[in-house]
């Protein structure tokens, strides 16, 4: 039995093919739902939790269909994209109400919000309505919310979209330590850039269809092959000594300090790297373009 | 069922009423107010054309026995009973409206259905815990105007003719038949709710529930109906049942994507 199974699972909205033949299974671990806009992914992280009845097809969470067994929810928690919290209530309420219907003793429930609170930076809104907060910090607290009742499964949408670097990373962390302490993970996101935060499986949609089912590194090949890496060096080399570099794209400035370089695989990093460093460049970061996941090839 | 969980969602909603004037201002002043003017108007109308009145319609055929040749004091009795009580009676369906119709169709205009359905909370809980959000404050809001109408008829009445004109067991049994009219209101809003997008739809269609009461009135002037203790018990005997079968309706039919 798989922690999550979909089989042949289609969800339409009118005459809209939300989902078209999804087949899939999950079983621990960290794993992420890749797509551009309108791919299908938040349907299908909707129907796994059970928000929506599948039109055709199976869903099965712990072997039972999520729709209609709510007991499924004991150990499942769901992160939506518009926050779904309570405006008029404090951040305090708001997860007291949602400890109580998990079955958290008041106790618990206090000293668990605290606590993730504070790890995500929102302890000082505590009191505060939400309906004054910024989407950020509403994020937060969803965030609070959905792990409050430490899950089993751990159901995500765009965890991070709004939220500031710090904040994010807290959240990484959080799911990260989750997915040692045995949780199963899946989030779903448009940015190629967060899934390379993750050593995850990694589900690319597209129209309504799993289009890919990749790991981390087989992700990276992808996305590195003919792409552009951005290189800040930390104090500036001159452009005659690196202009004959291979692949190399552009350079701001004759005393440079940053530069393109085009790779054609993971190893053209290191490549790359090597060579400017034998030109007596000292490496202050890289990173690259976040290549469109609609341009990604995984025929 | 976990009553436990129905608890903490109508502790919730009764939360987020009560945190915002425009939702709980209108809907407290509104009875309130009625419960003040009405009985002091009653009491206008009894001293000043009681007498001119109630020798008008006693001319009619209808016009029940009680008020043949009837004074002042006895045009009250009637009057606050059988005219008040049956409009005090619409209160707990006003209130009932206005809890029910943003408890339900609020979650979904604001989006918080979602994370309110992916929680372990079955269909039963969660239509009973949207259910004693609105009967709670309905119920004690319609206590309150009821003792407040009580109060100020009876103490007019003293001042005035030297006479206990309440509490009769008639009126008792009224007050008796709120909270199970509020029942019936809140299952029907509940249930329509589910369908309908947004507050102002279920609001709308809630407003109707009020017609079948404000017949009472003139039914009782015309001599149809007697508002007596085995009327009202009938009444009450009847939403009863309706609120059961309602409840089960509710239960059976509640369709989570129609909340999203």
């Amino acid at each position: 039995m798989h922690a999550i199974e979909a089989r042949g699972v289609w969800k339409l909205f009118g005459k809209t093919e939300a989902l078209r033949g999804i087949t899939l299974s999950i079983d621990s671990g960290m794993n992420i739902i890749l797509g551009p806009n309108g791919a299908g992914k938040s349907t299908l992280l909707r129907c796994i939790d059970g928000l929506h009845r599948v039109d055709h097809g199976s869903i099965r969470v712990n072997g039972l269909d999520p729709y209609t067994n709510e007991g499924v929810h004991e150990g499942l928690s769901l992160l939506t994209d518009n926050y779904a919290l309570y405006d008029h209530l404090t951040v305090i309420d708001n997860l007291r109400f949602f400890g109580r219907l998990y079955g958290m003793p008041d106790s618990d429930i206090r000293i668990k919000s605290k606590s993730l609170l504070k790890e995500v930076g929102a302890l000082e809104y505590s009191d505060k309505k939400v309906a004054v907060l910024s989407r950020g910090t509403k994020q937060k607290v969803a965030f609070c919310r959905a792990v409050l009742n430490e899950p089993k499964m751990i159901l995500l949408d765009e965890p991070t979209a709004f939220l500031d670097v710090e904040a994010s990373e807290s959240i990484r962390r959080h799911l990260m330590e989750k997915e040692r302490e045995g949780a199963v993970v899946i989030f779903v996101t448009q940015k190629v850039d967060e899934v390379t935060r993750f050593n995850a499986n990694i589900f690319i949609m597209r129209n309504g269809r799993i289009a890919a089912n990749v790991n981390s590194a087989e992700l990276y090949r992808k996305i590195l092959k003919g792409s552009i890496i951005g290189i800040r060096l930390a104090r500036p080399i001159s452009a005659s000594a690196i202009n004959n570099m291979e692949g190399l794209e552009y350079v701001n400035s004759n005393r440079a300090t940053y530069i393109r370089v085009r790779i054609d695989s993971p190893s053209g990093v290191n490549k790359a790297l090597k060579e400017l460093m034998a030109r007596g460049a000292l490496i202050a970061g890289v990173d690259y373009t976040e290549p469109l996941i609609e341009k990604i090839s995984f025929g | 069922m976990d009553t436990g969980k129905s608890y903490a969602i109508a502790i919730k909603d009764i939360k987020e009423v009560f945190s915002s004037i425009s939702i709980y201002g209108p809907m407290l002043a509104v009875p309130l107010f009625f419960a003040i003017v009405l009985p002091v108007l009653t009491f206008y109308v009894t001293i000043y054309a009681a007498p001119a009145i109630a020798s008008r319609i006693s001319t009619l055929a209808t016009v029940p026995a009680a008020l043949h040749g009837a004074g002042a004091a006895t045009f009250m009795a009637y009057f606050s009973v059988n005219i008040l009580g049956p409009i005090f009676l619409t209160m707990p369906i006003l209130t009932a409206a206005v809890i029910a119709a943003d408890s339900f169709a609020g979650e979904k205009e604001r989006k918080t259905a979602e994370s309110l359905l992916a929680t372990p909370v079955s269909a039963s809980e969660l239509l009973l815990g949207k259910i004693l959000a609105s009967f709670i404050p309905t119920v004690i809001l319609t206590l309150v105007v009821f003792a407040i109408y009580g109060s100020i008829t009876e103490y007019l009445s003293i001042i005035t003719f030297h006479l206990h004109i309440l509490p009769t067991l008639p009126w008792l049994m009224m007050i008796l038949t709120a909270p199970f009219l509020a029942i019936v209101t809140i299952g029907i809003i509940v249930l329509v709710s589910a369908h309908v997008r947004g507050i102002k739809e279920a609001q709308q269609v809630s407003t109707l529930l009020i017609l079948p009461i404000l017949i009472m009135p003139f039914a009782s002037i015309l001599g149809l109906a007697d508002l007596t203790v085995g009327f009202f018990a009938y009444t009450i005997l009847l939403l009863s049942l309706v609120s059961i079968v309602l409840f089960y309706i509710g239960v059976k039919t509640f369709r989570k994507e129609s909340m999203l």
